[in-house]
């Protein structure tokens, strides 16, 4: 009886298998459309406050994920607020006080700029296929466009979050949602990415959106004015020395 | 008559200055008493006060709703233009802004890297409008261990073992960082002018007090403040006042939607205060009015003495053929003459000392190693107008009481018994 | 000396009235001091006996790391302490937490307690007792603050051991009311076990309480505090509202001695025949002097009687019922009951009395003195002098 049921399930298992791409293949397809050597963006932050809406401009160097430089354009207030991250350090300049602050531990929960993400969405440095095992789980259109559904689950312990869904545009590769999950399934938080352009050969998103879904609000709007990449970013610029400047 | 009468007093030593003596004492214990017992059982209420309701309190509704957690994002808006037009149009209150925050303390070394840190909370007060209502409100002169008040906007106290457990020394700069009203982490440098102990250990531990307009810059709350308190110009709590000013503030904003919306509380609305004010009014009520009986009672014994060792000289008027009648109302005008005097005096005495104790207090500050911001190491009394009237119950009656009563033993006298009251 | 006080018990039985109004005075000055020294005491030992009952045990074993006034050392302070080691204590491990009651966000501390504990009163058999997915219980001013009420379920989100999120609801099943509030405000009570598994923190404490049996030794990376600091620094502020008290009494007791200055003054004036017939009866000034200062003071007795009358139903009353103050410490994080019931120590009321008698001798004794210098011819005669 056990012998036939299993003889019965493999066909099912091997045509679900044939039916979807190797996920590992749809990810790196995707890190190839949104990582470069170098990355050079301007970019606006709208935030979605409870009584007022918010803009913050900045404009960041990144070269790898380890490396990356940030400076605040606009509004006034945060004018010269400049960040710099070096694989897990992550140090921040304030024009008003004239120093720069290593953040750790309790700091890097705070929110950026009054953002929804946290100083630490912006420290993880390693590969997604590093840190999850991913499958395919199903095809789902999203606004007109078919997008693989990709579950990942974490293989190592050290990750903020435990399980990840991300729906991939089956065509140009970009990722249209992402949702993160606690460790027991319930869903923390919603990114939707949208307004993708062609940028040279690559697909990109100009806008992102980021919700805290435990929180009342709206989310953070993430949008990109300018982006460039592969372009040489001298080296100063990842160095404590340049924060000061 | 009255004057002769005032002569007679004034001359005869014997009818005024012990008994005038004495219930000068009396009525200024009194008026004493029950000034001190009005500050000692208002102590907390005054507290509560100073510190966190204020007499009435402005807050927008949604921080009124979630005020224990002290969501600065949800501070009243257009606060310097509500302040401005409260101090027009109620001036009879004090109006003051503050802010409480969160952050961190982080204390620099020589290359500007960080040597410590700690969980810091922040009080935001006036300290350089030139008004020092605040700085005497929250006693912050006595509770100083070192330095001085903070005299510009970089300057700030902070909490004596804060200071120990980071090292740190008057003139040091500390970074301090916080969030704004708007969420964004924010940062300040403020040089530590001096430390002061609150008398609580969580707060000597964390607490940095700055100036208001240094902290809305810093936080990003120009125009804005978490709470705007009103303090009666009075200096004490009145309920009926406060009740005035609340229903009329709040009779503006009945029909707003507004969820940040300025809504006025009492103090009486604060904290569970309400209950606690009603009992502390029973409970002086009955304690003066004891007391008043009790000074009665001692006051008539002194009218009552004042009367009995005067028969003698009764019985020689008598003799001389005053009429009884006569004897005993003029025995009264005195009564009520010495009763007078000796109440004024009394109540001069008890309400100046009522009033310097209201002002400078009894500091006992040796008891708990220094002045402290929160806990009051100054016993005051409270000074209310009652107090100038009081007095004159047990003074003035109890005194007149008594001779009226003694008196009387003026028409029991039978001429035939005087001298023997004559007898040398 | 025994005749001077036969004589001024017989001298002050026949004055009647007079003598019984003054020490009237006197007896309330008597019953309102250890009335109030009673109620302070009572309320130091209310205080005391809550901060044991509630929050200090027989004090706290606490992690190096682990500073209870510093926030940021809940994330590290917290250590495995060999079980043999872990006799007569109960374990707490405290880690940080938000809550989302009505899509509000709320920081908190998840606070891991040994749910078979019996040191403190935190209602833990509630933990054990019930089937919910993750049973807590949280003090009143929490629940009024969160607006949580039992039965609710609220949505936590935690990290674990590496840092990843969690959530999960938590069904409040008990909330508790106490006088202390270092065990109320911002905290979630859960059972220590169900914190472990959540965290992945396996037999990790961030401090333990102690019960009274525990005999605190050097434990490498922990540090003993003891009951009595704990209770130090409440003792101190509670104590301070005793001079206030002080002042008000003496105020009082003024007043009774104020009333038998006068009576004294009066009856040395109007009783002078009597002192020259003591004289001439071959009684020495000094003898007199000591009568009348007998006479005095014995109003202190008197009142000491007579307070005892009324004042010990009534201050057992007060003892019994207790005094209801609505108003919390919880601003200064003083612990602070609603109704306090104060005690009376056979120190205080002894001292009170020693206290009472004493003065009212030196005020008798002032008037008195007068009697020395009188001409007791003179006296005989009742010229007044």
């Amino acid at each position: 009886m056990k012998s036939i049921l299993t003889m019965a399930l493999i066909p099912v298992i091997i045509t679900s298998m044939l039916n979807f791409p190797d996920a590992g293949e749809i990810i790196e397809k995707v890190d190839k459309n949104m990582r470069a050597k170098t990355q050079i963006m301007e970019s606006k932050m709208i935030i979605h406050g409870k009584r007022n809406e918010r803009e913050v401009v900045s404009k960041s160097y990144s070269e790898g994920t380890s490396k990356s430089f940030t400076e605040y354009l606009s509004p006034e207030r945060e004018k010269g607020t400049k960040m710099l991250k070096l694989d897990d350090k992550l140090w921040i300049y304030s024009p008003e006080t004239d120093r720069t602050i290593q953040l750790s531990g309790h700091m890097l929960k705070q929110s950026v700029m009054g953002s929804d993400l946290s100083y630490e969405d912006m420290m993880e440095n390693r590969k997604l296929t590093e840190m999850y095992d991913a499958k395919v789980i199903a095809e789902e259109t999203i606004d007109g466009r078919k997008t693989w559904v990709l579950e990942l689950n974490a293989k190592v312990v050290d990750v903020p979050y435990h399980k990840r869904k991300m729906w991939i545009d089956q065509e140009r590769f970009v990722p249209l949602k992402e949702e993160l999950y606690a460790k027991s399934g319930q869903l923390l938080k919603k990114t939707t990415l949208s307004n993708i352009k062609q940028i040279g050969n690559r697909w990109f998103p100009m806008k992102v959106n980021y919700k805290d879904m435990l929180n009342d609000g709206k989310g953070t709007d993430y949008i990109l004015i300018d982006v460039k990449f592969d372009e040489t970013i001298p080296e100063y610029i990842f160095s404590k020395a340049s924060l000061k400047k | 008559m009255i004057k002769f009468i005032f002569k007679a007093i004034l001359r005869d030593k014997n009818r005024s200055l012990l008994p005038v003596m004495i219930i000068s004492i009396g009525v200024f214990l009194t008026i004493f008493f029950s000034g001190f017992l009005g500050g000692m059982m208002g102590d907390i209420v005054d507290q509560t006060a100073r510190f966190e309701t204020g007499h009435v309190k402005i807050m927008s509704k949604a921080y009124a709703e979630n005020k224990d957690q002290l969501p600065n994002d949800l501070a009243l808006l257009n606060a310097d233009s509500l302040t401005k037009a409260l101090k027009t149009e109620y001036p009879d209150f004090d109006w003051v802004q503050r802010i409480k925050f969160g952050g961190i303390v982080d204390a620099p070394d020589g290359n500007g890297d960080s040597k410590g840190q700690g969980a810091a909370s922040g009080l935001a007060i006036d300290f350089l409008s030139g008004n020092d209502s605040e700085i005497k409100r929250l006693n912050i002169e006595s509770s100083m261990v070192s330095g001085h008040i903070p005299e510009n906007k970089q300057e700030a106290l902070i909490g004596h073992i804060l200071a120990e457990n980071l090292k740190l020394s008057i003139g040091d700069t500390i970074t301090f960082m916080g969030t704004t009203m708007y969420g964004s982490m924010t940062f300040t440098n403020y040089i530590i002018s001096g430390t002061v102990r609150f008398g609580v250990a969580a707060m000597d531990r964390g607490t940095v007090v700055v100036d208001i307009t240094a902290a809305k810059n810093f936080l990003d709350m120009n125009d804005a403040a978490s709470e705007i308190l009103g303090y009666d110009n009075a200096g004490i709590y009145s309920d009926d006042r406060a009740k005035t000013i609340t229903d009329s503030f709040n009779a503006k904003y009945t029909n707003s939607t507004d969820e940040y919306a300025p809504i006025m509380l009492r103090l009486k609305d604060q904290n569970s205060m309400g209950t606690y004010l009603d009992l502390v009014d029973v409970a002086s009520g009955i304690f003066v009015s004891i007391f008043i009986i009790i000074m009665s009672i001692v006051l008539w014994n002194t009218g009552l003495i004042a009367g009995l060792r005067r028969y003698q000289e009764f019985g020689i008027r008598l003799a001389l053929g005053e009429e009884k009648g006569h004897i005993y109302r003029t025995l009264l005008l005195e009564a009520v003459l010495v009763g007078v005097i000796g109440s004024v005096i009394g109540t001069i005495i008890g309400v100046t000392a009522t009033l310097l104790m209201q002002v400078y207090g009894i500091d006992i500050s040796g008891m708990m190693d220094g002045g402290t911001m929160i806990m009051p190491t100054v016993i005051r009394a409270k000074f209310s107008y009652n107090l100038l009237y009081l007095g004159f119950i047990p003074g003035l009656v109890a005194m007149v009481l008594g001779n009226l009563l003694s008196g009387l033993a003026i028409y029991k006298r039978q001429t035939a018994t005087l001298f023997k009251e004559l007898e040398v | 000396m025994r005749i001077a006080f036969q004589l001024a018990y017989k001298n002050l039985m026949g004055a009647g009235l007079r003598t019984w109004l003054n020490a009237g005075v006197l007896s309330f000055a008597f019953v309102v001091m250890i009335f109030f020294n009673g109620l302070i005491d009572g309320w130091n030992q209310q205080a005391s006996i809550d901060g044991v009952n509630w929050d200090y045990g027989n004090g706290h074993l606490l992690n190096n790391e682990y500073d209870p006034f510093d926030p940021f050392s809940i994330e590290n302070g917290h250590g495995i302490l060999p079980k043999d080691k872990q006799k007569d204590l109960s374990s707490v491990l405290i880690r940080a937490a938000t809550i989302y009651p009505d899509g509000r966000m709320m920081s908190a501390q998840l606070k891991g307690i040994d749910a078979n504990q019996t040191v403190v009163k935190i209602p833990t058999d509630l933990l054990l007792k019930s089937d919910a997915e993750i049973p807590a219980v949280i003090g009143e001013r929490m629940a009024n603050s969160a607006k949580l009420e039992v039965g609710d379920q609220v949505l936590v989100r935690w990290r674990d051991q590496n840092g990843t999120f969690d959530a999960a609801n938590i069904t409040i099943v008990g909330i508790f009311e106490t006088n202390v509030p270092s065990v109320d405000g911002g905290q979630i009570w859960i059972s220590i076990e169900k914190l472990w598994t959540m965290t992945g923190l396996e037999n990790h404490v961030s401090y333990f309480i102690a019960n009274d049996n525990y005999t605190s030794g050097n434990i490498e990376g922990w540090n003993f505090e003891t009951q009595e600091s704990f209770l130090a620094e409440q003792a101190k502020i509670i104590n301070m509202k005793k001079t206030s008290g002080a002042i008000m009494y003496l105020v009082l007791l003024a007043i009774g001695l104020l009333a038998i200055f006068d009576t004294q003054v009066l009856s040395i004036f109007r009783r002078q025949k009597e002192i020259g017939t003591y004289i001439a009866l071959g009684m020495t000034r000094f003898q007199v002097v000591r009568l009348f200062t007998a006479e005095g003071s014995m109003y202190s007795l008197f009142a000491a009687v007579l307070g005892s009358l009324y004042g010990i139903p009534l201050l057992w009353y007060f003892a019994v019922k207790g005094i209801t103050f609505p108003i919390s410490g919880d601003s200064v994080g003083i612990i602070m009951a609603n109704t306090m019931y104060p005690i009376y120590g056979i120190g205080l009321v002894l001292g009170t009395i020693l206290l009472v008698i004493i003065s009212a001798t030196i005020v008798s004794f002032l008037p008195a003195r007068k009697i020395a210098k009188m001409d007791p011819v003179q006296a005989l005669k009742g010229k007044i002098q």
